[in-house]
């Protein structure tokens, strides 16, 4: 033992219990196929025994200083597969449809295009500066990419791979975001304290909008109507109505907020410093709890139900798994040194 | 060894502006661990490291100023054997696990070539408890914060100059504990 090891490090029977409930992963997932969940049923009736495949959603967990993608079976809480990607990887961005991740690596000035049922790397375009956030349009196509040092945004073919246009945004653009309707990318520019929008159809920047201080990571919500930026400089979360162009609310989270997840009306916020996850309700913006989780806690991403909010921890090297609804850890995943998972983390399993 | 880097350069004046807590950074953040078997009982060990007032086991220190104890929030400024000084504060305390976690709060990237720098110190028991384990982590940013560093301010400096300050402050620790100071 290193003395590292928290409750629940080894307790994934115990998150197990309180997700599933059931001797097979997997089965009492409300998002899954009607048609799956019968068989899975009748294999359960035939066969107490005998689990049916799982297909569960996965995780895709950057490693940084590991110089690897971890892939993380949602239901069994394993890693299943894990690709060697160099030049420390951070940003993420799995497509809506589940069958790309693309992957910044800002040391190796590059993205990787991944292949998810493969579980290969498929290309590698090399974009220049220092590439860390990274969203996919709705569609699938194309693939934006931040250049922390250049103060753009690259749009990247997800198909070829090759460089389809930029855009000049603030300084240190980090996070960044796409609505659901697929016509606005937001980016969180760090050092210029502001978020900007850019028409995805032009390429062309459409407004700043100034937030909190050193705005990272930012998220839009399922009705693509609000914003929500986490700001490193001052330790809170500013809210954005993306129509109105606006702040409509700040909130304090602890301390070095590092992104933003939503899940049952809430925002759960990474704080980095303070090894917690602060949550608030997104209707009155009021404080609802703070969970500790494993340090350095970065990447946030909710299940696709809402259900579950799973966390990577930088320091700890775990990916926590947080119950929405009672806001508690109730498992941590061991997954390879330095998880960031900067961005949309979480793969549909089996794809559209 | 670059470790030099936290002794020699004190004599410099720097033309580094001093680094504050929420200065800007590279993207990658560079991770560090060191540790030392002592041949002590994992609670004196414990005893020594997590007195967060007396830096006196790190070499390059030459005296130890501050408030709070060890409890989060606690500062201490360190004064060099050169006369630089790096301010730092407690961030987390857990006695059960023998766990302490520090940041610097200050420091000049001349003296040690970081920023956002963190660290824990962890006693775990070592052959039942008749020896102990310590380990010494670090969490920082390289000293420059734009693509393309110069070479005494890139990552590498950073990681050879935090290693370098581990392994002679563990080497330190174990010395002075074994020699029954």
């Amino acid at each position: 033992m290193d003395g590292r090891a928290r409750p629940g490090h080894d307790g994934v029977s115990v998150g197990q219990a309180a997700i599933g409930g059931s001797s097979c992963p997997g089965l009492t997932r409300a998002s899954r196929p009607l048609a799956a969940t019968l068989a899975a049923l009748l294999l359960l009736a035939t066969s107490l025994l005998a689990c049916p495949p799982a297909r569960a959603d996965e995780a895709f967990i950057t490693s940084q200083p590991a110089e690897t993608l971890s892939v993380v079976d949602l239901d069994t809480l394993k890693v299943v597969a894990t690709l060697p990607v160099p030049g420390k990887p951070a940003g993420i961005a799995v497509s809506p449809d589940g069958r790309r991740a693309f992957v910044t690596s800002p040391d190796g000035k590059a993205l990787s295009i991944v292949d998810t049922a493969a579980r290969s790397v498929i290309r590698r375009v090399e974009v220049g500066g220092g590439p860390l956030g990274v969203a996919v349009h709705p569609s699938g196509n194309p693939a934006y990419v931040a250049d922390w040092y250049k103060a753009r945004i690259v749009a990247v073919d997800a198909g070829t791979g090759a460089l389809a246009g930029e855009v000049a945004v603030g300084n240190s653009p980090s996070g960044l975001a796409v609505t659901p309707d697929g016509t606005l990318l937001v980016s969180a520019d760090r050092d210029s304290d502001e978020i900007s929008l850019v028409d995805t159809r032009s390429l062309t920047r459409l407004a700043s909008i100034p937030v909190g201080s050193r705005p990272f990571g930012v998220t839009i919500d399922a009705e693509g109507r609000r914003a929500y930026t986490a700001n490193v400089g001052s330790n809170d979360v500013t809210v954005i109505d993306l129509a109105a162009r606006r702040v409509v609310g700040t909130v304090k989270v602890g301390q070095r907020p590092y992104a933003v997840a939503l899940a049952g009306g809430r925002a759960f916020v990474t704080d980095q410093y303070d090894s917690t996850v602060s949550v608030f309700d997104l209707a009155t913006l009021g404080k609802v709890e703070t969970i500790p989780v494993g340090d350095y806690p970065e990447g946030i991403a909710a299940s696709r139900d809402g259900a579950l909010v799973y966390v990577a921890c930088w320091e700890s090297n775990t990916l926590g798994v947080i119950d929405a609804k009672t806001l508690r850890l109730v498992a941590e995943v061991p997954v390879a040194d330095g998880p960031r998972a900067f961005g949309a983390f979480i793969r549909r399993t089996p794809p559209d | 060894m670059k470790f030099e880097l936290f002794t020699a350069a004190l004599a410099a004046t720097s033309l580094l502006a001093a680094v504050g807590t929420a200065s800007a950074h590279g993207p990658t953040r560079q991770k560090i661990s060191e540790s030392v078997v002592i041949n002590a009982a994992p609670e004196k060990v414990w005893g020594v490291v997590s007195n967060f007032q007396d830096g006196g086991w790190i070499p390059v220190v030459a005296k130890t100023e501050g408030t709070g104890g060890n409890a989060p929030g606690a500062k201490r400024t360190l004064t060099l054997k050169n006369g630089a000084t790096v301010e730092e504060e407690v961030a987390k305390l857990e006695p059960e696990k023998m766990t302490l976690m520090y940041r610097i709060d200050k420091v000049d990237v001349a003296v040690l070539p970081v920023t956002n720098y963190s660290s824990w110190l962890v006693v775990t028991p070592e052959d039942g408890g008749a020896k102990s384990k310590v380990e010494w982590r670090g969490a920082f940013y390289r000293g420059y914060p734009n693509n393309d560093p110069p070479p005494e301010l890139n990552d590498e400096a950073a990681i050879n100059a935090v290693t370098g300050l581990y392994k002679a402050g563990l080497e330190s620790l174990k010395k002075q504990i074994e020699g029954g100071s």
